[in-house]
């Protein structure tokens, strides 16, 4: 197989092919997921340089474990396993590094978000594409790793309750928790950049 | 509204719910406004985020970015270099030089010890060892006008095989 005609076969052709020690085929394969798990990456760790490292990483753990794929769910879905896998490594290791945040604090506590306000007016309404992602981006780097995970694996994976509790290693409660004060939190900081804003 | 409640609507929300409670939490939200709006702000706040992660790109080219990931993994896939083997000869080599420097110490020493009845008078012997070079000793014995140096280092040949079999751990 040509490099060219890489481009255009299906991610199952260049698994295959990629299993067999083509290293083009795994090429093609990066290029075409490379910002997905890039931006996963991203998403949990808040940092760029270090989700450009671990996305390498994930790579060539992906070419390494490529054997250990039958084609169960898409290429796509796999690598992403290996890139939150890999994420939540190395966030556990920050964590295991510094201090528990104030967010995790909150939660232990007594869950300040039961008490929080109900955002009544939507903070993000009227924004252009490229400020609500500013300020959703400056919102989830507010939150801790615990919170942020359960957020990002259950809108952007698309996982359900039971995926992310098998994921992280806690309960189906505890995610429920999470994934509430999260949401409750998000919405607040919004509307604290909203309201600073407009001041 | 108690935790549990506010836990059973981001649950409805989120579709986690069986069916028959999921009906039920839709009646209560339909009659309490406290529920209605906390759903809808955990709506609204996970619509805010839908098509968040679209916009993220990877801030490396294609070229640059595989580069690093081909390199790394042909880096992985390399074999460690196997340490070099030692032939037994040379083996038994090693062993010998520092074990036959050792002995001829010791016989120096011996030939410097008076024998028992002897007049006592003083052999005029010496054993000396640079300090720059352990692997040489020369013995003197001036009473009888002789010099002996013992040079402890591997025979050109056997230098030889060391450099080609490469560092010895």
């Amino acid at each position: 197989m040509t490099v060219e005609d890489h481009s255009s076969v299906d991610d199952q052709t260049l698994v295959r092919a990629s299993q067999r020690g083509d290293m083009a085929a795994f090429e093609e394969l990066v290029a075409r997921h490379r910002d997905r798990i890039y931006a996963r990456a991203y998403s949990m760790m808040r940092n760029e340089e270090e989700a450009v490292d671990l996305s390498q990483e994930a790579w060539v753990k992906g070419w390494q474990r490529l054997a250990q794929f039958h084609g169960e769910s898409s290429f796509g879905t796999w690598m992403t396993r290996i890139i939150i896998n890999l994420c939540l490594d190395q966030l556990r290791k920050h964590k295991r590094q510094r201090a528990e945040s104030i967010e995790a604090m909150d939660e232990e506590s007594g869950g300040v978000e039961r008490q929080m306000p109900v955002v009544t007016v939507n903070p993000t309404a009227g924004l252009e594409r490229g400020e609500l992602r500013q300020r959703i981006d400056q919102a989830l780097g507010q939150l801790s790793y615990e919170h942020r995970t359960s957020l990002v694996l259950h809108e952007f994976e698309e996982m359900e309750y039971r995926e992310i509790a098998k994921t992280m290693g806690c309960s189906i409660g505890t995610v429920m928790s999470r994934l509430f004060y999260a949401r409750r939190k998000l919405a607040a900081l919004l509307a604290d950049l909203k309201n600073r804003d407009s001041v | 509204m108690d935790y549990k409640a506010q836990l059973k609507l981001q649950a409805l929300l989120d579709g986690e719910l069986p069916d028959g409670e999921a009906s039920a939490a839709t009646k209560w939200v339909a009659r309490d406004r406290e529920a209605a709006s906390l759903l809808e702000e955990l709506r609204s706040t996970r619509g805010a985020l839908a098509g968040f992660e679209a916009d993220v790109r990877l801030p490396e080219s294609r070229e640059f970015f595989w580069s690093k990931v081909e390199r790394e993994i042909q880096r992985l896939e390399t074999p460690a270099p196997k340490p070099a083997r030692v032939s037994y000869f040379t083996l038994v080599r090693r062993f010998l030089v520092p074990a036959s420097a050792v002995a001829v110490v010791l016989i120096a020493g011996l030939m410097l010890i008076p024998p028992a009845g002897s007049t006592g008078r003083t052999v005029a012997a010496e054993i000396e060892t640079a300090l720059a070079d352990s692997g040489v000793f020369t013995y003197r014995d001036y009473s009888a006008g002789a010099t002996l140096v013992w040079l402890s280092y591997p025979a050109e040949d056997e230098a030889a095989e060391i450099d080609e079999m490469g560092t010895f751990d």
